[in-house]
């Protein structure tokens, strides 16, 4: 790639192309006084303590420069080459500029453009399945069907499947961190044809509601002995780059609105259940709570319980899995096969 | 059309593949879940060899008589698939290896 003729921060039209932060990064470390401050902030933000960073007045001066820099903007793309080196520049300008934790946060990532009915357009391309003819039919038994009949597909899950349900030894019945590593990589790799097939199936009875709660193979990658508390989850989740984007991803895209009809963010189903996707693999996987057929109940594996002062708090964290209908509406569409239709 | 049904069954060695169940492999795995299955199928005619030639010459002179022995070569895998993981009727997950042929040939 040819660098442009000026760095987009300059352009005299005010106009900033979209450019990922590895990009960003490249066009920051071409211009020297972009370069100092950033490598200033990086020092300052190395301490880990926000305060004595925001104390500090050069640092201050490095963050003020740096947001009128290419850096400030940028943002990522989910299974991008160099994802995490993406998202660590993201952050190292982002959680400077907020005050304090936020319940929501942005997302590092490109909104997604995309909507539920371009996957059933593809879906209907790719496997010419059978639909809902017969009438004991299995929509989770579909899904595995078509995606053992793709190659690639059937690799990544047997990946998964098979070392999530490896025993390491007689104390310990898994490797957690193997099993989310494959889950992320089926997740990654494998079109949302084939996965969100598999993750959200519709269930008309209790074998079919079973196999999709144990799609992610939830012995090893969901349940744990200690159910910890949600805040307490949340942050061991935020300590961690990916699992703190991708959960910051879930909130923009998934946050219930009144003000839509669809209580979803810009009435877009296909960018809630994609968020959805991506929390699986890291310590804020979501899963269905039972085999219910009927009410459909969502949760990361923590609880309110033990959360003192901060209840309330923890609770409303909670409620945007479980009592979520952005979330729940999304899931219930795709599994009918249906989208809204947008007016243009 | 005996010629055609003649001609499809002297077919040379090829991967062919088929959708078959889980329960239908046979292997003692109770599960709706359907697999793809690739098999090695077909004639081995252009492949005999010398060896094969010579083997039933000696064969058919009683010069090799108590021992099994096979005088034309065979369509088998050469190598096989990847694993093949499916969830069986109880809702466990079992892991199959070397369960479906990925590439054919006369051995």
């Amino acid at each position: 790639l040819a660098a442009p003729p000026s760095p987009p921060g300059q352009d005299p039209q005010g106009w900033r192309a979209p450019v990922d932060c590895v990009r960003a990064n490249e066009l920051c470390a071409a211009e020297p006084s972009c370069s100092s401050r950033y490598r200033t902030l990086r020092q300052c933000l190395a301490g880990r303590d926000r305060n004595t960073m925001l104390a500090n007045k050069e640092c201050q001066a490095a963050l003020e420069v740096l947001q009128e820099s290419p850096l400030y903007d940028c943002r990522c793309k989910r299974g991008m080459k160099k994802e995490l080196q993406c998202l660590q520049i993201y952050w190292s300008i982002h959680l400077g500029l907020t005050e304090g934790e936020e319940f929501y946060e942005a997302s590092p990532y490109e909104p997604v453009t995309s909507r539920l009915s371009d996957i059933f357009r593809l879906a209907s391309i790719f496997s010419g399945m059978d639909p809902a003819t017969n009438s004991k039919s299995n929509h989770c038994l579909d899904a595995a069907k078509a995606c053992n009949l793709n190659d690639n597909c059937k690799r990544l899950r047997s990946g998964y499947i098979s070392t999530c349900s490896k025993e390491i030894s007689a104390t310990e019945h898994c490797s957690r961190r193997k099993c989310h590593k494959a889950l992320r990589q089926f997740f990654d790799r494998v079109p949302s044809e084939y996965t969100y097939r598999l993750l959200f199936c519709s269930c008309k009875d209790q074998a079919c509601a079973e196999r999709r709660r144990q799609t992610i193979v939830p012995s090893c990658s969901y349940e744990d002995k200690h159910k910890p508390n949600c805040l307490e989850l949340r942050n061991v989740c935020r300590a961690d780059h990916l699992c703190r984007s991708r959960l910051a991803d879930f909130h923009a895209n998934c946050q219930a609105s009144f003000q839509s009809l669809t209580s979803c963010p810009a009435d877009n189903y296909q960018a809630c259940l994609g968020s959805y996707a991506g929390l699986i693999g890291f310590d804020m996987t979501p899963n269905y709570v039972d085999a219910s057929t009927t009410s459909i109940t969502i949760s990361p594996w923590c609880s309110c319980k033990g959360s003192g002062n901060l209840e309330e708090e923890c609770e409303k964290f909670l409620r945007d899995f479980t009592e979520n209908p952005c979330l729940r509406n999304a899931i219930q569409a795709f599994g009918n096969g249906t989208d809204v239709n947008l007016t243009p | 059309n005996r010629m055609k049904r003649a001609r499809a069954r002297h077919k040379p060695c090829a991967l062919k593949e088929l959708e078959v169940s889980v329960s239908e492999l046979g292997l003692g795995y109770e599960s709706d879940e359907t697999v793809l299955f690739r098999y090695c199928s077909g004639t081995c005619d252009t492949a005999v060899r010398n060896y094969d030639l010579s083997l039933k010459s000696v064969r058919s002179k009683r010069r090799i008589r108590k021992e099994k022995v096979r005088a034309r070569p065979c369509c088998r895998p050469l190598s096989y698939d990847d694993d093949v993981s499916f969830l069986d009727a109880y809702n466990r997950y079992y892991t199959v290896n070397e369960l479906s042929a990925k590439e054919c040939g006369c051995v």
